[in-house]
């Protein structure tokens, strides 16, 4: 029977993909979690930060929800 | 503790390839290709084992209403379903040199993409109910029923004609091959599973953190 390497090469390498994407993933969700614990007072109640974002987007209004909200 | 968990994971699984390269001789009847068996299993092997620990993390919920318990069994069921989908993949792109086809609805391959639908519905499920604690009792359940589908999946292979064969460890009377390729398995077994571990604590934690984030 022939070898058939690329079949060996594209199951490891879509297994690599897919389980390093799904890392990066949650390494990205962390960071953004970070970035919205901050912004909280020790209440619990968001306060507004003046600051602009290190992405360059608009900081969510206090009363819009986050993206995990969603 | 959960870095060096994935350090961990990645030195196995590092450990794990060189193993299934540099150890394991090249198959006499499938050739080279049956080089997919180092992680086809492995990854099939932690899907039953995500969808194991949902199902008594689901128990646990019901039975003493624990958070901690349906973060698990969330992060589990996510987990379980990358798997999984991963597992059909390699089974499939495995199947194409070694059977002749990508797929086919014998037993085993339609019992494991019910099995896939149905945590792929219970991630859905997750999404769709706004209120969480009904949210986490409705998952409770779907978790624990899917998990039914299960056994089906492992002895499909005994009770139907398939064209999958049989599994090769969790068998009566163990593994049947040689030393050489049974030791490169039972590495990329255990990488997969603290890959496994280290993905499930991630996220627990990030669900943690986002529970806290919204409170």
């Amino acid at each position: 029977m022939p070898d058939n390497w690329t079949f060996v090469a594209v199951a490891y390498g879509l297994t690599g993909l897919v389980l390093g994407l799904y890392w990066r993933h949650l390494v990205r969700k962390e960071k953004e979690l970070r970035q919205i614990k901050p912004s909280r007072s020790v209440t619990g109640v968001a306060e507004h930060n003046h600051e602009p974002s290190r992405t360059g987007h608009p900081r969510p209004k206090q009363d819009a929800k986050s993206s995990l909200q969603q | 503790m959960v870095r060096a968990l994935g350090w961990i994971s990645a030195a196995a699984l590092a450990v794990g390839l060189v193993m299934a390269f540099g150890v394991a001789p090249r198959e006499v009847t499938q050739g080279n290709v049956q080089r997919i068996m180092y992680v086809h299993p492995p990854l099939a092997w932690v899907a039953y084992l995500a969808f194991g620990l949902v199902a008594g993390a689901s128990i646990v919920y019901l039975v003493r209403r624990r958070p901690a318990a349906d973060r698990l069994a969330h992060a589990s069921a996510e987990v379980g379903v990358l798997f999984t989908g991963l597992a059909i993949a390699t089974g499939s792109i495995w199947g194409k040199p070694t059977w002749g086809t990508w797929w086919t609805w014998d037993a085993r391959l339609t019992s494991v993409a019910i099995l896939f639908v149905m945590y792929l519905g219970y991630l859905l499920l997750r999404g769709t109910v706004e209120d969480r604690e009904r949210a986490a009792r409705y998952c409770a359940v779907l978790g624990i029923v899917a998990a039914l589908d299960m056994p089906l999946v492992h002895f499909s292979v005994y009770w139907w004609r398939t064209l999958h064969q049989p599994p090769s460890l969790m068998k009566p009377g163990g593994f049947s091959g040689s030393a050489a390729i049974l030791w490169p398995l039972l590495v990329n077994l255990a990488a997969f599973t603290i890959l496994f571990a280290y993905l499930v604590a991630k996220r627990v934690r990030l669900l943690r953190a986002e529970t806290e984030a919204l409170a």
